[in-house]
């Protein structure tokens, strides 16, 4: 079992091509090996207010989490529908992760849609606690950011961090 | 003897009886003058003025502008273009010397009207020696209406106990709609109509209500009315629009038409604006665009994510400032279908004070954080921006926007400063078109006389061949200092007839004449005002004459690009002393008169401490709403539930964007209190209300008489503690520039979005009474210094207008 601890980090941003720069510029760093990520996904709201999920790179990571499966872990957080538009990361590693093999009953959907407005769009990653640095700076053009330690390898704590996180988008 | 009547002497006095009155009818002789009413003179003209509010010289396509102004620029076409017109810097006292032929101070309104000095030049009372321009064509025979922004009502007196003599009735005008407030949610708009509040108004044909839209169809009805009731009477209507002043609220589809169009930022903005101005010649080829103050970045010192939240910015007033040319297009259109056009006198003013500095530098999702003194920074902007819906939502109700500073300054090009700032070109010179016909030769043309605002109504009067009364109602009138610009009208090179004048605006100060224009700006930031900041010009500490000043020859440097004052002492002194003389046979003196709260000169302290609402009251203007700031007070309603429970408003008062609700949903009691858009506050009972009369209650008391005062509430239900809660912020100066309070529901834009849906969220059951007490638990020391500061407040919400 890895060693390795993650925190989550919800970003919102008000305008949805700087997001996807951010995105990319995070993928990028994974794939060069700067950085290790269990999952990420780039959510955009529409001027409609629908919520769907834009880009994934899940499990990027070179050593990555031990356990998972299907679409990944921060995907898999988000229900069927929201997934019709999205593009799998080109530097999508194996589709594994520690948390993913629970059903997490995140609400995250919701909650990032409440969070988002029309025509924004949001950026949520779990990685490497140590790199949180490099990640804070790598969101360069988000206008919000909340991030949560997760605290253990279960879904009862990935479900926990991102309470947290979620809360930590709201208010002024 | 002529029979042309004297008209200096107003009311023209009815001629006397021509007729023969026996005993009975038996052969007496009617004189039918005696129902007769008073004719203008033969062939007079109908009169449109129109005036928008907070824009620059350098906005509108007509001047060179990136907005595009179709119906402006026809105006221009097919009359004249004035690039050398003045304002005063300031909203009220602009309307007032437009109004009145005369310098703001003059007619009382050195300041502005929400708050009334004990000077007689800031006393905010327009006075009986002073009879407005419309006034004059009223009692000479025209039907006169204002429809829009007025502004110049003293804020005590914006209710139902009036009185009503600086209400716009009062300043000579037959019929009036439109909203008093220095400013208005565009898509909420408190409306006023003749001597009352009428609220909120539905928009029409399913459409939702939009100010600028539905004060042009009333101006359009108010055409019609007359026309159908006197087919050749004349009329002169003056068009004030809320645009563009802030909140910047337009449909998207206005501001989509600029996407992308200011992604070059201000400074470029600036240079292409100078260019075309150039090219059109509103500014002379030897002219110099001036430079950037320091206190606003430069475009390219900015990141990604602050170019596109600021071209958003713009993008939205320019699509809001478009819509006012598309409505002022209708109702010229409504003219030329009533086959009247041709005989009309137009004069279109774009911006009573140059463009407003007043966003700050980053611009903000809600006005009222700078009113109330909340400095935010871009960071916080930008989350409360997302907070409040993302760049989609700015322009929309859900936000209160303003611009930042630094497109002010691109809009005022090319010019140094702008609003408030009344020592410089930015702030004091606006565009002026006029369209007249019959008189106005070489269409499409250009006059650069020195031209004032005060002139207006004078050239009205000359052109309409009315002469300026020596009395009105029996007071002997001041004289118009307004100069007639008629001549220019027919002749390009009419000699210049304003030769002097002064300027002056909360310190700021300059004074010119032939040609010569001393600045006194004082070392202020316009978008900063608090006492902190105002100490150095405390009464004993400032030295006005040792201002810096700048001297600039306007007939060789157009933009005020080129200070002379090292060169010129000589005329330095004979300006600075030329400008106290002014300043004394106008009444400017005492110089930040208008300031005196923030130097705890204060009004005499008002004894009404408790205000009850009886029933049903609603749209309490925000000026008459009781003072519940920095301070402990308490809300009590009795009410009555019927059986089965009530939902519903108790009382409200403004918005989201800041204001606060006692409501009672899902059977509690609840309130609510929007800190300016960046908290909220919430408290509500554990239980449900009983049945039956109930008395509610909500008492906050704070942690101390002080400006936004943290304090704890507590709600109690017949006497008895039922919730409570903390509100570690409160609003020291205002919720809001002109949404009002209301007793049993909440008109408008409401406090709390939790009942948006159900708005305006009437209470099904009774409040038979609303009391507040503002004064609960005060010493005399907190209540003078409460009253300070409630001064200095009402102070701060008019500077913006």
């Amino acid at each position: 079992m890895s060693d390795t601890e993650f925190d989550v980090v919800i970003a919102a941003y008000l305008i949805p091509d700087l997001a996807q720069e951010d995105f990319d510029r995070l993928v990028k760093l994974v794939a060069d090996k700067h950085l290790e990520v269990e999952g990420v996904a780039l959510v955009a709201e529409d001027a409609e207010g629908n919520t769907t999920v834009k880009e994934t790179g899940d499990h990027l990571g070179r050593k990555g989490l031990e356990i998972g499966g299907g679409l990944g872990l921060v995907v898999g957080l988000f229900s069927p529908p929201l997934l019709a538009s999205m593009v799998i990361g080109g530097a999508v590693g194996g589709l594994a992760g520690k948390f993913a093999k629970h059903k997490v009953e995140s609400g995250l959907e919701e909650k990032l849609g409440a969070a988002l407005p029309p025509g924004s769009a949001g950026i949520i990653a779990i990685y490497d606690r140590a790199k949180g640095e490099t990640v804070d700076a790598t969101l360069a053009s988000a206008v919000r950011k909340s991030v949560a330690q997760i605290d253990g390898g279960g879904a009862k704590q990935l479900k926990a961090a991102l309470a947290e996180a979620q809360a930590g988008m709201g208010g002024g | 003897m002529s029979d042309e009547p004297d008209r200096t002497k107003l009311p023209i006095q009815r001629p006397p009886f021509s007729g023969v009155a026996n005993q009975t009818l038996d052969g007496s002789r009617p004189g039918w003058e005696q129902i007769g009413h008073v004719e203008p003179p033969e062939g007079s003209p109908n009169v449109l003025v129109v005036l928008i509010d907070d824009a620059g010289f350098g906005n509108p396509s007509t001047f060179g502008g990136p907005i595009d102004t179709p119906h402006y620029d026809r105006m221009a076409e097919e009359g004249l273009r004035y690039n050398r017109f003045h304002v005063t810097a300031m909203c009220s006292p602009t309307r007032a010397s437009l109004l009145t032929g005369r310098n703001h101070h003059a007619v009382g309104m050195g300041g502005i009207p929400e708050f009334s000095g004990g000077f007689p030049g800031y006393s905010a009372m327009l006075p009986r020696d002073a009879a407005p321009f419309p006034k004059v064509l009223k009692e000479n025979g025209y039907s006169t209406a204002a429809i829009g922004k007025w502004h110049l009502t003293p804020e005590g007196e914006q209710g139902p106990a009036g009185p009503f003599d600086h209400w716009p009735n009062g300043w000579g005008f037959d019929y009036y709609w439109g909203f008093l407030a220095p400013e208005a949610g565009q898509f909420d708009t408190m409306v006023a109509e003749n001597q009352k509040f009428i609220g909120v108004q539905e928009g029409k044909d399913g459409k939702p209500f939009y100010f600028p839209e539905a004060m042009t169809d009333q101006a359009i009805d108010w055409l019609h009315g007359v026309r159908g009731h006197k087919s050749q009477k004349p009329w002169m209507l003056y068009y004030s629009t809320g645009c563009s002043h802030a909140p910047h609220h337009v449909w998207k589809e206005w501001s989509e038409k600029y996407k992308g169009r200011f992604d070059q930022g201000w400074d470029k903005l600036r240079e292409e604006t100078f260019e075309r101005q150039k090219k059109l010649g509103v500014v002379p080829a030897d002219a110099e665009l001036t430079p950037r103050d320091a206190l606003m970045p430069a475009w390219d010192s900015l990141d990604e994510n602050s170019k596109r939240v600021f071209a958003r910015q713009m993008e939205v007033y320019a699509g809001y400032s478009e819509n006012a040319d598309h409505h002022v297009g209708r109702l010229l259109n409504a003219i030329e279908e009533m086959g009247e056009l041709q005989d009309t006198l137009v004069v279109w003013i774009w911006g009573d004070n140059g463009a407003s500095l007043e966003g700050t530098p980053t611009g903000t999702f809600n006005e009222g954080t700078m009113v109330n003194g909340l400095p935010l920074t871009d960071e916080e902007q930008m989350q409360l921006t997302l907070k409040w819906g993302g760049l989609e939502a700015w322009g929309t109700e859900m936000m209160y926007p303003h611009y930042s500073t630094a497109w002010a300054w691109a809009g005022n090009t090319p010019f140094q400063w702008g609003k408030q700032v009344g020592s410089h070109l930015g702030g004091t010179r606006n565009p002026l078109v006029v369209r007249f016909p019959r008189d106005v030769k070489g269409a499409g043309g250009l006059r650069s006389q020195f031209t004032h605002v005060s002139d207006v109504g004078p050239t009205i009067l000359d052109i309409v061949g009315i002469p300026q009364p020596r009395s009105v109602d029996g007071v002997d009138q001041q004289p118009m200092t307004g100069v007639t610009f008629a001549d220019s009208l027919t002749d390009a090179n009419a000699p210049e007839a304003h030769t002097q004048q002064y300027f002056e605006n909360f310190g700021n100060r300059a004074m010119y004449k032939d040609g010569w224009w001393l600045s006194m700006r004082m070392p202020r930031i316009p978008w900063r005002l608090d006492p902190e900041l105002l100490k150095k010009f405390a009464p004993g500490v400032w030295k006005p004459d040792e201002d810096p000043v700048e001297l600039y020859y306007l007939p060789d440097d157009f933009s005020q690009a080129n200070d002379l004052s090292e060169d010129h002492p000589e005329k330095v002194k004979e300006l600075q002393d030329l400008f106290w003389e002014e300043a004394e046979k106008y009444k400017v003196k005492p110089l930040l008169a208008g300031f005196s709260p923030f130097f705890g000169i204060l009004p005499p302290l008002g004894a009404q401490t408790v205000t009850t609402y009886y029933g049903d009251v609603q749209n309490v203007a925000p000026g008459a709403v009781p003072r519940v700031y920095n301070h402990s007070y308490t809300i009590t309603a009795d009410l009555h539930i019927p059986d089965g429970g009530a939902e519903g408003v108790i009382v409200a008062d403004a918005s989201h964007l800041g204001g606060f609700s006692l409501f009672v949903q899902d059977g509690k009691l609840k309130h609510t209190y929007a800190f300016l858009g960046v908290f909220e506050y919430r408290q509500e009972s554990k239980e449900s209300l009983p049945t039956g009369d109930v008395n509610v209650q909500m008492v906050f008391r704070a942690d101390e008489a002080a400006p936004a005062t943290p304090g704890d509430v507590t709600l109690l239900v017949n006497g008895e503690p039922v919730g409570s809660g903390r509100m570690d912020h409160t609003v020291p100066f205002g919720f809001s520039g002109y949404a009002g309070l209301d007793v049993g529901r909440d008109n408008g834009l409401v406090v709390d979005r939790s009942y948006a849906e159900k708005a305006p969220f009437v209470f099904t059951g009774t409040v038979k009474k609303v009391v507040f007490d503002v004064a609960p638990h005060l010493d005399d020391g907190d209540e003078r210094a409460l009253h300070e500061q409630a001064s200095q407040a009402h102070t701060v919400r008019g500077m913006d207008a």
